[in-house]
């Protein structure tokens, strides 16, 4: 109410200073990240690191440049980035459906609750030279990796949410005579949502992370393997541009799944308040 | 001959047992009979069963022991004759107030027209126009029970079984529903077994109140209460103070008890 009325009042100075005030603030959040990345070129041009160690920020985001240019870039992050949403895709269906069944099903859960609680915490990674032995070093040995790797969170939230569904909605539900086949899309997946999302939340870097290590372990085209290959030729520019374009594509995809939580939870009390950078 | 009771509860023992620990006797042979379109309070302290009975009535619970009959029909699991309202109202939070009011209609399988008419009704009914298109996290705490005392009456059931509805609710607006539940159930008379440890409140809107005791929860005793509650002064009428008084009388011991349990 106020501030439309003051538009006209004070109209032009007072967008631009609001717009002034966006730019400043908008950089301030991420003066940690601008800093560390000046103090990196200072670094790298006063001659305090050799080039080999540390190449400048200019020269590396050069080289993505030109990567960019010749098409190297989009294969190798086209591949990177299909390994890992394909393992993410896989994650998301089957662990949510696994953590239905266990939530559901005395079996399922007699079943799975073992494997689930050795296979959490274990490092799966030590299962790669097996994947190796049996799959081979191509896309269906590095999507396994992933799946084996990012699958248990989802599952995990999916048990989590769907206890922590509070028996006055299912009971509300029965009331208002949802049959039990209703009651798990119409009721207890929706309630269990927002934690079921924040496990996918948590898989999605993990696959991403497990794509890129899977890559830099069997070789083959994709970031991972690109950056290896860099570094076998001493490219240590090249090596760099690897851990900056895996930054970013790591940041986008993040803030993607944010903004789908949004979208998703808009009913949720979180979705009106503010988030970070 | 009398009528056959609308809610015939016969020796109902009910226990709870905790995923760990030793299971506790929550009912001991309760025994009550319900007439159509009174309201009755069950009131008792914390702990005493109350609304583990209401929730037996409901079919939420399987009854064990006893016998409930609806009608002259053993309860067997939840149904729409009998609608519930919960203290923390238990609305669904992703659907919106309107979302949460249609959803006993579709499940009624009643059709889009008539339904979206009826679920405006009652959203007016209960105050709440304006926002039909709200979600449960914007609207305060009196809003939420308006909007799930809409979302149950517009099911129409016969039974309205309500568990400490107010009791989540500020004082001022506590008192504000109270008046417009009184108001509600005037225009249209329902059965309603209504759970509180309020003895104000009791008195206040029911026909009889059911004093029950400390745990395990039996029925002490049945007061009448029901006299003229139209006076706009009504926290002042001679016979309410009175029936107040009585009833607080009746619960005070076993409040004193349920206290004395559980710091034993």
């Amino acid at each position: 109410m106020n501030s439309d009325m003051q538009t006209p009042r004070n109209g032009v100075p007072e967008m631009l200073g609001r717009l002034a005030w966006t730019i400043v603030w908008g950089f301030a959040r991420i003066f940690s990240i601008v800093a560390l990345l000046a103090a990196w070129e200072i670094l790298a041009r006063t001659g305090t690191f050799t080039p080999f160690q540390l190449p400048a920020l200019s020269a590396v985001l050069e080289r993505i440049w030109s990567d960019a240019v010749s098409g190297d870039l989009a294969i190798n992050a086209g591949l990177t980035l299909y390994r890992a949403l394909t393992g993410f895709a896989i994650c998301a269906v089957l662990g949510i459906a696994i953590g239905m069944a266990m939530s559901r099903n005395v079996v399922a859960n007699w079943f799975f609750d073992p494997i689930v609680s050795v296979g959490f915490p274990m490092p799966k990674i030590a299962f790669l030279p097996v994947v190796i032995l049996w799959l081979g070093v191509y896309d269906t040995a590095k999507i396994t990796m992933i799946v084996v790797d990012a699958i248990f969170p989802v599952i995990a939230a999916t048990v989590i949410a769907i206890q922590g569904v509070e028996r006055e909605l299912i009971w509300s539900a029965r009331n208002m005579g949802a049959s039990k086949r209703e009651l798990l899309h119409q009721v207890i997946l929706p309630a269990a949502s927002p934690q079921i999302m924040t496990g996918l939340q948590v898989a999605l870097p993990l696959s991403l992370i497990v794509a890129v290590v899977a890559e830099m372990l069997m070789g083959g085209y994709g970031l991972g393997g690109a950056m290896i290959t860099a570094a076998q030729f001493a490219n240590s520019t090249s090596v760099f541009a690897g851990i900056v374009e895996i930054a970013v594509i790591g940041y986008v995809l993040i803030k993607i799944m944010v903004l789908i939580r949004r979208r998703l939870l808009i009913w949720h009390p979180e979705a009106n308040a503010p988030a970070t950078a | 001959m009398q009528k056959p009771a609308h809610i015939f509860i016969d020796h109902v023992s009910h226990m709870y047992r905790p995923p760990r620990g030793r299971e506790v006797l929550a009912l001991d042979a309760v025994s009550l009979e319900v007439r159509q379109s009174e309201f009755i309070a069950l009131l008792g302290p914390s702990g005493c069963g109350k609304s583990t009975l209401l929730y037996l009535i409901g079919g939420f619970l399987p009854v064990e022991k006893g016998e409930i009959r609806v009608d002259g029909k053993p309860v067997a699991g939840p149904g729409p004759d009998r609608g519930i309202v919960f203290q923390h109202f238990a609305l669904f939070p992703w659907k919106t107030v309107r979302g949460n009011v249609l959803y006993g209609l579709e499940r009624q399988g009643m059709a889009k027209a008539e339904r979206e008419t009826r679920a405006m009704e009652y959203i007016e009914l209960v105050g709440l126009h304006g926002f039909e298109d709200s979600y449960p996290s914007q609207l305060s705490g009196g809003m939420k029970q308006r909007a799930a005392i809409a979302r149950t009456l517009a099911f129409d059931p016969k039974i309205l079984l309500m568990d400490e509805p107010f009791g989540a609710l500020d004082a001022q607006t506590r008192g504000l529903m109270q008046m417009e539940l009184l108001r509600i159930w005037q225009r249209a008379p329902k059965t309603v077994i209504f759970v509180t440890h309020d003895v104000q409140e009791a008195v206040l809107l029911s026909d009889r109140v059911a004093v029950m005791t400390a745990r395990p929860g039996r029925i002490k005793t049945i007061v009448d209460t029901k006299f003229d509650k139209n006076d706009p002064d009504i926290f002042k009428n001679k016979t309410f103070v009175e029936k107040v008084d009585e009833v607080w009388n009746l619960v005070k011991d076993e409040a004193i008890k349920a206290q004395g349990k559980r710091s034993a």
